[in-house]
């Protein structure tokens, strides 16, 4: 398969994760959908350590992992602290921006 | 059509479909497993294309470890359905996001399509490229190499935030253990009280 086919459906998964942040309202979801972007990047850093035949691909696909891994961690715990002190997680009602 | 090519279609098919489950299933548990779908078949494409060891750490870490986690709280929080829910205000924004995507979609395509390939690495060095090396010591080795050689760096920066992010999580925890610890009560008259102190001292 050419480069091209591997980049176009990594391009469609990160259109589906954008919509998904965009339309959803359950931050869960919407954290769903930031995963699903990071590893629609992946693929694409993949594709291209494949067929440019350079490691960089490689290394930056940890990173990227690395650094998802940190994002869950910190944001999940957010999300429950958020979910603690209202009992609602609806990110259209969290329009109070104060303690 | 080649094996490949059917293999292709096929987890591209299954990459597409559990995306889009991700954002329209209702239930959040239900586009939790869908994404880890999503996540397996991405593990596949990366064997595909020949980065074994990425593959399993794909699977291992991300659709194991990370996706685990992300269960435990999906189900903590959607116990009952009802709680995001409730009569969307902002209904317009479904055509709108759609709209976008279209639009998005379409011009990262074009700019896939009409651009030009970069030059393959192993006609510049034949011996350095990523398929000499990966066919001369191993492909886990290969990676182990270029990142504990050229980006040990960036490396010893994942351990600190790594380590930011553990503290992160733990100062948010326990924040939100003590908010547990007292009474629901309490909790409203000085959440309550607050705006007023606030316009006191003002």
């Amino acid at each position: 398969m050419p480069v091209s086919a591997y980049l176009i459906v990594s391009a469609l998964l990160f259109t589906i994760g954008a919509v998904g942040v965009l339309v959803r309202r359950n931050p869960l979801v919407m954290f769903m959908s930031i995963e699903l972007m990071l590893n629609a990047v992946n693929l694409s850093f993949m594709a291209f350590a494949r067929f440019l035949n350079s490691v960089e691909g490689w290394i930056f696909v940890f990173l990227v992992l690395t650094v998802a891994a940190a994002e869950v961690v910190v944001g999940l715990a957010i999300i429950v602290s958020i979910f603690r002190s209202r009992r609602n997680i609806d990110v259209d009602e969290l329009n109070l921006l104060k303690g | 059509m080649t094996f490949e090519q059917v293999l292709f279609f096929v987890l591209a098919a299954v990459a597409l479909a559990s995306g889009l489950g991700v954002i329209l299933f209702r239930n959040a548990v239900y586009s939790m497993l869908s994404l880890i779908l999503n996540l397996l078949s991405l593990a596949f494409f990366f064997l595909m294309l020949n980065g074994m060891f990425i593959a399993t750490i794909q699977v291992l870490i991300y659709a194991g470890a990370v996706m685990v986690l992300f269960l435990f709280v999906v189900t903590m929080l959607t116990s009952d359905d009802a709680r995001v829910g409730g009569p969307d205000r902002l209904r317009w924004q479904w055509g709108a996001g759609f709209l976008l995507a279209v639009i998005f979609a379409g011009a990262l395509s074009l700019a896939l399509l009409q651009g030009t390939v970069a030059r393959d690495a192993c006609t510049l060095d034949p011996q350095g490229c990523l398929a000499a090396q990966v066919a001369k010591n191993g492909n886990t080795e290969t990676f182990g190499l270029a990142l504990f050689h050229a980006y040990s760096f960036p490396f010893e920066v994942t351990s600190v935030l790594l380590v930011i992010a553990v503290l992160g999580a733990v100062v948010l925890g326990q924040r939100a253990l003590r908010a547990g610890r007292e009474a629901p009560v309490e909790q409203n008259g000085a959440a309550e009280r607050e705006p007023e102190e606030a316009s006191n001292a003002r």
